[in-house]
Formats: C-alpha cells, structure tokens, sequence
C-alpha cells in the first residue's frame, strides 16, 4: 500500500509537492495518506484530501488532532474520514 | 512566495495600518472628523484583523475584532466620536501596535482584557440607537442583545452597522473552542428557523495571497455560523486537480443577530478571490477556473483562453468589471512591493556602473580623449540611473514620526507633563535602512527632551511660558544631507551642572576650560547623565552615547543647540544613502584617501607662523583664534614620501564627534566627488580609522578614513608619547 507523509504545514506549496506522488500512486491499490504531523491545513490540502478519497483506488487518513479539527470545521469530516477508503 | 515572505509582507501592511490609523486618530483629536479620516482608521484596523486571521494570530485578531467593531460603529455614526473616546481609541491603538509586535515574535502579547472590556462598553454604551437587521429576519429573540432596545430595521441591511457584534471576547473564545472542539457542523439539532444562509467558494487568488479560506470559515463559526455543507462535488480527480485552483463551497448558516456585513467583513480581506452569495436556497457559486499561465503557450489547464494572454493567471471574479473600470483599477494599483534583497543588487550594480563610468572616463582622459559629449551624456544617464536606483530605497520619515505620538502619550502618563507635537517635512525621504536604524536613537531624544528638557507645567507658568510643552520634530532635504531636528521649549542645558557632573565623574579634569559647544557634548559621553533619580525614561546614563553611536553607525552626526530657559535642540545630519557618499579625494605620500565630505568643514593652506608646537609631539594651528590640533595623515595610514610638515601641504578641517575639531594633514586635494561605498567588514576585516574602501576611476582602491575614530585615536597616542617623554 504506498503510503504518503504529509508536511507539518500542509499550504498550498505542499499540496503542490505532494500531488505528483499521489498521482504516482494511483492504479497501486488505495493510498495510505499519514497526516499525523500536520499542525496546519489549508484549502488547497483539504480538496487534495478529498480528491485522493474519490479516487479509483480510494485513500486511508491518519490525521492528526488540528487536521481532524480544521475537517470537522469545514463540514468534511465524514468525506475525509467515514469508512476508511473511500 | 513562501509563506515566511507573504507573512513578512503581512507585517509591513501592518506598520502602514497602523501608521494610517495613529494619523487618523491625530487628525480626529485636532478636530478633523470627516467620513474619509475615520473611514482610513477603520480602514487599518481591518486591514489588520484580516491578516491575522489569515495566519492565525489569535489573540490579535481578537483584540482587532473588538476594536473593529467600535470603529465600525464610529463610522456609522452610531457612536459619537468624543474626546475620552478618541483618547479610548488611541489607547487600543498603542495596544493593537504591541499586539502586532507580539505576533512578530517582538514582545510578550499586551495584557489587553480591561481594555477589551472598556472598548465593549463604549461600543454596547452608544450602540442601541440604530441596529442592523439579518437578511431574513425572524422572531428569534438576538442573543447577545437582551438588554438593548428592540432592533429596528433598516434599508440595506449591507451598509448597517455591526451593532450587535459587541461580542465578549470570553464568549467569542468559548465559541472557538467549542467549533474546535468536537461540535459537527451538521450535527447540531437547531434548526434552520431563524437563521440565514450564505454560500462562498473561495477561488484560487484567496489561496494565492497569503491569505487561507479555511481560517475565514474558522472566523465565521467564531461569528455564530454553522457550516451546513462543504460541497465538494466540483472536486476533480487527482490526475486533473489543480491545487492552485479553488474547488470546494461551503453553505453556512447564521442567526438572525449576525449581521450580513459582518459576514462580509470576514471575506472582505480576499475581495474578489471569492463569490458569496446570501439568501435561502441560492445554488452555490460556480467554480472559477484559473486562466493559463502566460508561459503556458499551449492551452495546458481546464478552460482554454487565448494564447497571448499576457495577465498574470488570476481567475475573472464572477462579474467582470467593465473595461472601463479594469483600467481604473490598474491604474489605481500603482505600486509594487519588491524583495530587499534584489533592491539591493540593483544598489549594488548601479554602484559598479558609478566606478566602470568613472574608470572610463580615467581612461579616456589618458588617452587625450577629454570632454566628448558622448562622455558627458554617460555621466548625466550614470547619475540619473544612480539617483533612480536610490529614490526606490528612498521612505519617508514620516514612518519613523508617526511612532512619536504613542511615545509622548506614555511619557504624558509617566511622567505628568503635557507635551503638544509640531511635525513638519514627514514627506522628507531618506534611505530604508537609515529611516529603520533612525528609531531608537529618536525615541531617546524625544525621551529625553520631555523628561529632562521641558519642565513641570508650574514650573513653565513661572517661567512665563504655556503649561503645556511643545516638542518640534522637522526633516528637511539640504544638499546631499538629511538634516532631522528635535527641539523642545523646555529649560535648555543646565552647562553649570553639566560641567560639574562631568568633573565630578573624571571625564574632564578640574581646570578645564570648555566652549559652550564642548559642554554640550559632554552629555554624550558614556555613563554621564546629570538626572537627580534614575526614572525609567531616562537618567541612567547609557542613552546618549548610544545616541551619537547609532547616528555616528549610520554616516551621520549629531549636534546640539541649546538656549537656556528657551529649549535645546537635536541636529541629526543624516546621509541620504549608506551606499554612496559624497567624499574629498585626497593624495597623502603613495597612498590615495578619501575624506567624507560631511565632515570636513574646510580646507586651509597654513602660514607658518600659526603653526605652534605643543609639547614636542603635536603641533597646532590657529584658525581664526581657535587652535586645533593637527594630525599627519601620512603617519596615521602609513604612507611613504608625504609631506611631513603644514606648510608644505594642505590641511583639511575635519568636525569630530568626540575631540571637536582637527585638521589632517595630507599632501593635495585631487578630487571631490561620490564614492560607492564598499565594507571593508564584508571583504576583509575591520580596520580602525578606516570605515570602507572604494574604486577610484583609475581602477585603484582608496581607503576612506573613519575621522572619528582616525582622529581619537591620533589624539590619544599623542597625548600617550607625550606623557611618556614628560
């Protein structure tokens, strides 16, 4: 299962960073997504996560306290986190 | 642009804020009221909030929102705007300024919970005349407006005043922590009678510059919304996802007691970058798909546009602005905010073309090609470029005056004295650096000047003067010099005392006799301070040196004049750059030196008989019935073959900080034009008496002397051999 770790400040400059090894990862089966670190999150990452949630192959995420909080503030708890991969 | 510069961006806007809103808040208390002053102190304070919402300073957005929220009032002419509340005003001004400074990492957060209190009171005190209705308004009792007349509606509920967003900040922090803390945005049972929608999706720009929707959305739960929905059906699939590129929307849910501006106001810092839309059951905004790069030749992204797009790829907001109003907007954003660090390359090439130009020039000469008019046009362009290249530098001083208010309020409270500001020439600009190394030393003077220059208001009745003193803070353009003066009315300099002071510490001897002038440069000698107590604004001695040391580090000097009774003024002569000056070129044995010209006061060539012997080691002149001492370049610097005695060279006058006048002794005077200034620091070490070096139009390095320092030093082995050989 490829597995990505995402930064401590999940900006835009990281979901930039970071898109090319999901897009990598797609077609190898559902993608492990490890946001324990994050202390921050953006826009950019939410629709990141989200997208990785609805690909073919489906994502799990480890979220860390503040991206569990930032999903629940956004109305994206259940998109991000019901079910493991989606 | 990393997020570290967009933040530093971030607090530059703040420093203007807060400059535009301390000017504002001046203008209110000397009378001038109009909509277009409190709008531009409204104008700072929001600019603020939006900005530390956006990277999540917490604690000063709080404070702003507060803050905010009475001057929206303000402005609305819901509260009047009185004296004590002007004084409130400026109070939460001087905070919100530490408030800021602590976000910087520059201090500790300000204790603000009385304050924050005082500014709810006066807002909730005023505010029950005219209240905002919501959009939709229901039967649903306003929770935080028990106690305040029944809200009237009005016309355009989007101009209302945020009369009921006198939130507390316990309940506001309550609030946060609770949309933190656990409580699902779809899982409250409160239904939807009583509340308004709104639907926002935020577009690629709002992520872009520097500001983050996702704290918005925390801003508006903070505000009593409640996010229904976040659809995020436009979400593409990885492999066509642009993270540059704003996808999701967000339904939320407001009571009936928050008002649309107020909602607004949160997404007002990203304008455009978003669409929102309010009003029950509205379809979410579309997605804006971002223009291609102008690189981009080939169409590459989602939606195809022309090839020759030369716009930087920023989405068209949902109702394009007619061409008409586009070119008004251009027009309007006539600034630009550049890197330091390519600013001083810039700085850095021009000087490098100064030298080339210069060493052509040299050459052509050499080469009996003098005076072509292509030369002369090269020199008119090389110096039109070089003043150009340092305009761009150039601030105005009026950054560093605008802090003197908050200074002299908290002197007023120190120490009881009222002080009245008069500032002229703000617009004056000098260089960057110089205006950011110009505030501490200013503060010391302005410290200075109100406790120990102006006297106790009694004290000014029996002197016949106004109770209230008057600090003159001017800037004005003379030469190539900036020239700052800082007066005060106050008793003038007590010389008596002074001299006695600096007798009694043994930084003169007994006998001494000392100018008026020399007397008054005493107080910038380390640890003196003739202060009875030792306050904590000034006395301890360890001010004013550190004064003529950060003028003295900045290539400028400080002066004093001073009228007992009448008041002392501070004479800073400031260079307008630290990168060229203007210095006298001068031939000494081998060796070419250049001598700032801001020192030199004159040259002479001396007659004999007005040289004296003093001692066996130093030699003095006698100008005009002064005698100053002269020092021998060529034995200062070591050069070979200079002319050893006055009368077979010249001597240039130099004005010195700590040993008054000297006149150094150097062979001709070849030149006297601007040199680029290079750090001896940078590319070899520090070297004493000299402070840089730089490249003549020969090509050759010349050292430019540190007079200061070359003459103390001189002085002071002098004086050494002198007591030796007694």
């Amino acid at each position: 299962m490829p597995t990505i770790t995402l930064p401590s400040r999940c900006d835009r400059a990281a979901a930039e960073a970071v898109l090319p090894s999901m897009i990598a990862s797609l077609g190898s089966g559902p993608l492990h997504i490890d946001a324990r670190e994050c202390t921050q999150i953006g826009q950019a990452m939410l629709q990141l996560l989200v997208s990785a949630r609805r690909s073919k192959g489906g994502a799990t995420i480890l979220p860390s306290p503040v991206l569990h909080d930032i999903a629940r503030l956004a109305g994206l708890e259940s998109d991000l986190f019901d079910g493991g991969a989606a | 642009m990393t997020s570290e510069e967009i933040q530093a961006i971030f607090f530059a806007e703040c420093e203007e804020s807060l400059a535009a809103a301390e000017t504002g808040l001046a203008a209110c208390q000397a009378g001038t009221q109009d909509d277009d002053t409190v709008n531009a102190v409204f104008r700072g304070v929001h600019s603020i909030k939006g900005g530390a919402g956006a990277f999540g300073f917490i604690a000063l957005q709080a404070f702003t929102h507060t803050f905010e929220t009475l001057l929206s009032d303000v402005r609305d002419g819901t509260v009047p705007l009185t004296e004590p509340l002007i004084e409130l005003l400026l109070r939460a001004l001087d905070t919100l300024s530490d408030h800021v400074a602590a976000a910087q990492g520059a201090g500790e957060t300000p204790e603000d919970v009385v304050l924050l209190a005082e500014l709810t009171a006066a807002q909730a005190a005023n505010a029950g005349g005219a209240v905002a209705s919501a959009p939709e308004p229901k039967t649903k009792p306003a929770k935080a407006a028990n106690d305040k007349p029944a809200p009237e509606p009005v016309a355009d509920a989007q101009d209302a005043p945020n009369a009921e967003l006198d939130i507390d900040l316990d309940a506001m922090l309550d609030d946060l922590a609770g949309a933190m803390g656990g409580s699902s945005p779809d899982s409250d049972d409160e239904d939807q009678e009583g509340r308004w929608e709104m639907r926002v999706r935020p577009h690629a720009g709002a992520m872009r510059n520097g500001s983050e929707p996702v704290l918005m959305l925390r801003e508006a739960i903070e505000l009593g919304g409640r996010c229904e929905l976040c659809d995020i059906s436009e979400v593409p699939p990885l492999d066509t996802i642009d993270p540059e590129t704003g996808y999701l929307g967000w339904h939320f849910s407001f009571p009936e007691d928050v008002t649309e501006t107020a909602v607004r106001d949160i997404f007002d810092f990203i304008g455009d970058e978003c669409d929102l839309v309010i009003g029950r059951g509205l379809a979410m905004p579309p997605v804006q798909l971002p223009e291609p790069k102008p690189e981009n030749v080939a169409p590459a992204g989602p939606a195809p546009a022309p090839a020759a797009v030369q716009e930087p790829p920023r989405p068209a907001p949902a109702t394009a602005p007619a061409p008409a109003a586009a070119a008004v907007a251009a027009a309007a954003n006539q600034t630009i905010r550049i890197e330091l660090g390519k600013l001083d390359r810039l700085i850095d090439a021009v000087g490098e073309l100064v030298i080339a130009q210069a060493m052509m020039a040299q050459r052509l000469v050499s080469e009996g090609v003098a005076a072509t008019e292509e030369l002369t046009i090269l020199e008119s362009l090389t110096r039109d470029i070089q003043e150009s290249a340092m305009s761009i530098r150039a601030q105005p001083i009026g950054s560093v005056f605008s802090r003197v208010p908050r200074i002299l309020r908290e002197l007023t409270q120190s120490t009881g004295k009222h002080v009245r500001l008069d500032v002229s020439g703000e617009s004056t600009e000098l260089d960057k650096t110089v205006i950011e190394r110009l505030g501490e030393p200013l503060t010391h003077l302005i410290r200075n000047a109100v406790d120990h220059g102006i006297e106790e208001s009694d004290q000014r009745v029996a002197a016949g003067k106004s109770p209230e003193g008057t600090l003159t803070l001017s800037a004005e353009h003379r030469s190539s010099r900036i020239v700052i003066r800082i007066a005060d009315d106050g008793r003038g300099i007590d010389r008596e005392r002074v001299l006695a002071k600096a007798i009694e510490k043994g930084l003169v001897p007994a006998d001494v006799q000392l100018s008026k002038e020399e007397i008054d440069q005493l107080i910038f000698a380390p640890g003196f301070s003739t202060a009875q107590t030792v306050s904590n604004i000034s006395g301890r001695g360890v001010g004013m040196d550190v004064v003529r040391q950060n003028v003295k580090d900045l290539g400028g000097r400080i002066t004093i004049e001073s009228e007992p009774g009448k008041g002392t003024a501070f004479i800073l002569t400031m260079p307008l750059t630290l990168a060229i000056s203007d210095g006298m070129v001068v031939n000494v044995g081998d060796q070419t030196l250049v001598i700032p010209l801001a020192s030199v006061v004159e040259s002479l060539r001396p007659d004999i008989e007005h040289v004296k012997g003093l001692g066996t080691q130093r030699a003095m002149i006698n100008v005009r019935g002064r005698f100053i001492p002269i020092i021998p370049l060529h034995a200062a610097v070591g050069a070979v073959g200079a002319a050893e005695t006055p009368d077979r060279g010249v001597l240039i006058v130099v004005e010195t900080e700590g040993a008054g006048r000297a006149a150094l002794l150097v062979d001709t005077i070849r030149d006297q034009r601007q040199v680029v200034i290079k750090s001896l620091d940078t590319h070899y070490r520090s070297v004493e008496g000299v402070a840089g070096a730089t490249i003549l139009g020969d090509g050759r390095v010349a050292l430019i002397i540190d007079v200061d320092g070359l003459v103390a030093r001189s002085l002071s082995a002098s004086a050494g051999q002198a007591q030796e050989a007694a």
